[in-house]
């Protein structure tokens, strides 16, 4: 039915057939949680009360407990909130424009990947909102209503208004694509729920699913119309943010480069994420024969295309600064190199730029722990990136005697630390109670049954020899 | 009574090729397919068993033309009609660029969500609702091949004749209250 190529690695490894694999992304499921799931989820409880004691103080005492000032009115929170959205990019690229381009290795890591999309896109949503100071009534403010005086409205030529629509169907559309992908493996769930409860509550989320062709048909339709229209949507969404910045008037942000640049950049932050927790996930769970190494490969290959694609605007940005005989375009990128945050763009181009280019070597792109730093110097490049971006160039405006330097407090920090607190509770309670891998979507790319058992010796070259 | 129930005769497989086998000889024969049971989406499955292209597709693009007209009515309506906004005097009274952002957003918004309940309306699928399984394990590793006995060139020995001889494991039959 399907053709196996004697070059191409297997994408399962271990000769799995389909009953072993449900057995298999089943047990997290259906077992105790192991004493590692605990210690991570206390740690996660942790930094989310953080979070929790350091919003309610911002929005009690006010935003005079950030750093934030006259000059640098946008400082730790936007970076925070692009660092999130950027690592929110991963999951859907993975699961739309691997989809088109019928990249089967997406398959095993799509569904990890979405999840992780969605809680970053949580953990983005909270800066923006407690930035607004009243968070009790500033998502109304963001919405398309007329005010109540009168029939002011929200401004549509403003791009943090584009922000806000980019931002909600990013969200929005994800969790569909996310569930609708689920619905399939929560059925295989529910048929194997051996406590009334859990019948019950699979049951109900898996909508009764019995997997007929008829309704196979349409789902596949549905993905792939969904895939078609999420691929310009994940773009957008980072273009969006982009424009944020590009739209303005400060040297250092009034750039046409901006939405590839971000696109890229968001790309390669959400595969680093991705490859964090994948690496930890795989060991830990026991999925390595599902997510193989030719998975990490392939992923840090992507790492090493975006991360010079990134490389390659940042040395565009600074000709361009120098070429358009601005002088203040000039300063602002001087001033990033070798003003007083000169340690912040270092870091960043060495982590961004430098680093990724060891995915040259295929002995280091196969190598799980390596990978695992790297993935993690690609987060701390990526978030430096938004750091430098926005503050340096705030910081020394137009006027040389509002010039200001920009330190967090505690307090922010503190909300930084607890996004991470957010995030990794979400993700622990997705590893315990929802299937990891997309079960069905892994059946079907299984080496055919009459095969299962030579799964192993698929490396003999026979077209080559012969 | 007996009349208004629907009888089945189900073929249980466990692979995916055998059954696709069966579905192409049945056809073959002139026999109907019900509907086929499988874990997985088994690619040509749904061509073999005569099911044609969704038009689900349709949905999707009148959902988005949906999505798209009204964010830009509704965009000219705040800022060209209701309470222009004279923004450093820049023209204010028609739809500018400015607006493609929301305008395309929308547009997914309401194609990914005005499919995505076409399906669940068209499959029947809702939450609450009681499976009807012919197998526990049809969501596992089975698969299984329905027709309804009263089909069109129904002939239940060679039925069960050319799906044991395709390698069905088991045949099932049911009766359905419909």
């Amino acid at each position: 039915m399907s053709y196996e190529s004697p070059i191409r690695e297997p994408l399962v490894t271990g000769g799995r057939t389909a009953s072993d694999v449900t057995a298999e992304i089943c047990r997290p499921l259906e077992n105790k949680p192991s004493k590692l799931w605990w210690l991570g989820f206390t740690l996660s409880i942790v930094c989310l009360t953080i979070l929790v004691y350091t919003l309610v103080r911002s929005s009690f005492e006010g935003l005079g407990l950030w750093g934030i000032n006259k000059t640098v009115g946008w400082a730790w929170d936007i970076t925070n909130f692009v660092f999130w959205v950027g690592i929110g990019h991963a999951g859907t690229l993975i699961s739309a424009i691997l989809l088109l381009f019928r990249q089967k290795w997406r398959m095993s890591i799509n569904r990890s990947a979405e999840a992780m999309t969605i809680f970053a896109v949580f953990c983005a949503a909270i800066f923006p909102l407690f930035h607004m100071g009243r968070v009790w009534i500033g998502p109304v403010w963001a919405l398309p209503l007329p005010n109540a005086l009168g029939s002011l409205w929200v401004n549509f030529n403003s791009p943090l208004l584009w922000d806000v629509f980019a931002i909600s169907t990013y969200l929005s559309v994800s969790l569909l694509f996310w569930y609708l992908g689920m619905v399939p493996d929560l059925a295989t769930i529910r048929d194997r729920a051996a406590t009334p409860i859990r019948k019950f509550v699979y049951r109900f989320l898996s909508m009764g699913w019995d997997g007929s062709t008829r309704t196979w048909a349409r789902y596949e339709v549905v993905s792939l119309i969904l895939a078609g229209i999420s691929t310009p949507l994940v773009l957008s969404v980072h273009t969006i943010v982009s424009m944020d910045f590009a739209t303005s008037v400060i040297p250092g942000w009034h750039t046409t480069i901006f939405p590839p640049y971000f696109v890229a950049g968001a790309i390669f932050s959400g595969f680093g994420m991705v490859l964090t927790l994948l690496i930890i996930a795989r060991k830990v769970m026991g999925y390595e024969n599902y997510i193989t190494i030719g998975h990490l490969d392939a992923m840090c290959r992507v790492i090493l295309l975006t991360g010079s694609m990134v490389g390659l605007a940042y040395i565009t940005e600074f000709f361009i600064a120098w070429y358009s005989g601005v002088q203040y375009e000039r300063y602002a990128f001087l001033n990033r190199m070798a003003g007083p945050y000169w340690w912040a763009y270092w870091s960043m181009m060495t982590c961004n730029v430098i680093s990724p280019q060891l995915f040259w070597v295929k002995k280091w792109r196969r190598n799980p722990n390596f990978i695992f730093v790297m993935s993690i110097i690609v987060n701390i490049g990526m978030w430096f990136e938004r750091f430098v971006i926005i503050v340096t160039s705030l910081h020394r405006d137009y006027l040389p005697s509002s010039w200001v330097m920009y330190s967090p407090t505690l307090i922010e920090i503190g909300i930084f630390v607890g996004t991470f607190g957010l995030f990794f509770t979400c993700f622990f309670l997705f590893a315990k109670f929802l299937p990891v891998i997309n079960m069905a979507e892994v059946k079907s790319i299984l080496p055919g049954k009459a095969h299962s058992h030579e799964a192993e010796e698929v490396k003999q070259p026979d077209l080559v020899t012969q | 009574m007996a009349n208004k129930n629907k009888k089945y005769i189900y073929g249980i497989y466990d692979d995916a090729d055998a059954i696709m086998d069966s579905v192409h000889k049945l056809r073959g024969q002139g026999v109907e397919i019900h509907d086929c049971y499988t874990p997985f989406p088994v690619h040509g499955l749904d061509k073999a068993m005569g099911i044609k292209r969704s038009n689900l597709t349709i949905g999707a693009f009148l959902f988005g033309a949906l999505g798209c007209t009204l964010a830009i009515v509704f965009q000219l309506y705040v800022m060209a009609a209701d309470w222009p906004m004279n923004i450093g005097g820049k023209p204010n009274d028609g739809y500018y660029p400015s607006f493609i952002p929301v305008t395309f957003e929308l547009t997914i918004l309401f194609t990914a969500f005005g499919m995505a309940t076409l399906f669940f309306i068209r499959t029947k699928l809702i939450h609450g609702k009681v499976e009807q399984l012919v197998d526990p394990r049809q969501t596992d590793d089975l698969f299984v091949l329905a027709i309804e006995e009263k089909s069109h060139n129904f002939d239940k020995e060679m039925v069960n004749r050319t799906m044991i001889d395709g390698g069905a494991l088991e045949i099932r039959e049911r009766e359905l209250e419909k």
